[in-house]
């Protein structure tokens, strides 16, 4: 079964963050993203680029239209997703909560819908 | 273990016809994988060495016999080439010098060339040991399911990773992990013995059955390179069955892999989506290994007291045995479900068997069952729980509460086809 973990920031919040800290939790994400693609469970990594390279594209009479995003609404946006594939939710679960900020900031954690036909 | 290599489901023999078309060769060597495996690692030991040569002998077979035509003794080919890859790889790591001269020294020239065609083979047992070996409990059940594969199915790594859906680096990372534990911890692959042994078979029969149930995904492409799961449980089934004959539940086992596949044709529509038992085109039912299946369940059960797989492959028997829902043997059902549930307690078993009280004593019966089980806080949420409430409210003649279940339960399914089968009965009762 795969999972989506998603954590969610803005320029602010990281800015906030004292440049001499950021190899320290960079290493540290680095060593969870190992020890997780070692064990066969994390499929991938994906850091977002910054929040002023998102789009919307919406189609308008029949033409693309392209501009600005996120939605303004938005103060925090997505900053990186894992994708994982693990024997049980609790697994993940417990994945999730090893994740190095997760006793900062919490980790949206998704079941990923897949096509297994049960029998009936 | 005396007969030479029966055939698999489709019937392959080495030394008919002479052209070798890639769709036998490939099911050739899937027949020979085990045993090249398992000839290497009695020789040598060194699980983690003996697989890698093992692989690329199979792969070089691949590509040269549907070109060049088979070698005369395929298995003895397959072991040579490979015995000789695993030499390269000794060989090419120089602090293993020690160990090469070891195995060199300890191995006479004959046994690199593997024994003649007509010599029987005599790696049943090796092989049943290889089997047991890759479901050992140190090891997590994806691993052992994708050890299994590789070892006993003699899948690439690409292939059991496009058939579970995951990139092949997440595969191979899975299976290089795998070797790394039975290499760090040292283990052995000579047979279990004892309860150890009990065990260890109902490990290996849960991953098979886990290799089946996988096969429900609906990647079913090029077979080549999505193999159908189902397809290959049954044949490592088929396979174990004819090394075990006289175990009931491995034969068990057979019978309830081919009851449940017998209705693959009448499970789905064309678009994908699911068709419930109770509506299945039970004409589309495949009348063979329904015929099989039967009697595989009926030559197991007598022969003493019955175990969970024996008795889930009776409960399949008695529904595919029934023309229509409304003629299925339901007090029959009922006794084997109890008896399951007695035998083997578990949530999804007391589920299927509140269905059953519903159809013989009416279906305030079984929701008084199913009250019971959501009292368990884990199941109170699950989809299945409330979809089978769902149905059963409905029979009680509650549309709205059966419309609400089957809403709720969409919501928390997290299978596509099942989902959208939910959420289509929630629309049909108005929600």
């Amino acid at each position: 079964m795969k999972y989506l973990m998603l954590i969610y920031g803005n320029q602010e919040k990281w800015a906030s963050i004292p440049a001499e800290e950021w190899p320290e939790a960079i290493a540290k994400q680095d060593a969870f993203n190992r020890k997780y693609q070692a064990t066969g469970e994390l499929i991938g990594a994906y850091g977002l680029a910054d929040a002023a390279q998102a789009r919307l594209v919406r189609r308008e009479n029949g033409l693309p239209a392209v501009t600005d995003g996120p939605y303004l609404e938005t103060k925090e946006y997505i900053a990186s997703f894992y994708l994982l594939d693990c024997e049980s939710e609790e697994r993940a679960l417990q994945i999730a909560a090893d994740m190095p900020w997760a006793d900062q900031e919490p980790v949206e954690f998704w079941p990923v819908m897949h096509e297994a036909k049960p029998d009936l | 273990m005396t007969a030479a290599p029966v055939t698999g489901d489709r019937g392959n023999n080495a030394d008919d016809g002479g052209i070798a078309d890639p769709g036998r060769v490939e099911d050739l060597l899937r027949e020979l994988a085990p045993q090249v495996l398992a000839a290497l690692v009695r020789r040598y030991g060194q699980f983690h060495l003996c697989e890698d040569a093992s692989q690329e002998a199979l792969i070089a077979a691949a590509r040269q016999w549907p070109a060049d035509g088979l070698p005369e003794n395929p298995r003895g080919w397959l072991i040579a080439v490979a015995s000789r890859r695993l030499m390269d790889q000794v060989r090419s790591e120089q602090s293993r010098r020690n160990r090469e001269d070891l195995i060199a020294v300890a191995t006479p020239a004959s046994e690199l060339l593997g024994p003649p065609a007509d010599a029987e083979p005599t790696d049943g047992d090796d092989s049943l040991a290889l089997l047991f070996g890759c479901c050992r409990p140190e090891l997590s059940s994806p691993s052992q399911v994708a050890l299994t594969l590789r070892a006993i199915g003699g899948l690439s790594t690409a292939q059991i990773a496009a058939a579970f859906g995951v990139p092949e680096a997440t595969m191979a990372q899975r299976i290089s992990r795998a070797k790394q534990t039975i290499r760090a911890a040292g283990l052995d692959f000579s047979m279990p013995a004892g309860a150890e042994r009990a065990d260890r078979l109902c490990a290996v029969l849960h991953v098979l059955y886990l290799v089946f149930n996988e096969g429900y995904t609906a990647t079913d492409g090029d077979e080549l390179t999505v193999p159908a799961l189902s397809r290959e449980a049954i044949r490592l089934t088929r396979w174990l069955h004819r090394l075990l004959p006289h175990d009931a539940e491995v034969t068990g086992l057979l019978a309830l892999m081919l009851l449940t596949d017998a209705r693959r044709a009448a499970r789905t529509q064309s678009d994908g989506s699911l068709v419930p038992l109770a509506e299945q085109d039970r004409r589309k039912w495949d009348r063979t290994q329904i015929a099989e299946g039967t009697a595989l369940v009926a030559a197991a059960l007598p022969a003493g007291e019955p175990g969970p797989y024996q008795l889930q492959a009776a409960i399949a028997a008695v529904h595919d045995e029934a023309p229509t829902m409304a003629d299925t043997d339901w007090p029959q059902i009922l006794a084997l479900y109890s008896l399951l549930e007695h035998l083997a307690p578990n949530p999804f078993t007391t589920l299927a068997r509140a269905v059953a009280l519903a159809m013989v004593h009416g279906p305030a019966a079984g929701l008084d069952a199913l009250a019971a089980l959501a009292a368990d806080k884990r199941m109170a949420r699950h989809h299945r729980l409330l979809a089978t409430r769902a149905h059963l409210r409905e029979l009680a003649g509650d549309p709205d509460a059966a419309g609400a279940d089957y809403l709720q339960a969409a919501r928390r399914a997290t299978s596509v086809p099942e989902r959208r089968y939910l959420a289509l009965q929630a629309t049909r009762l108005g929600r």
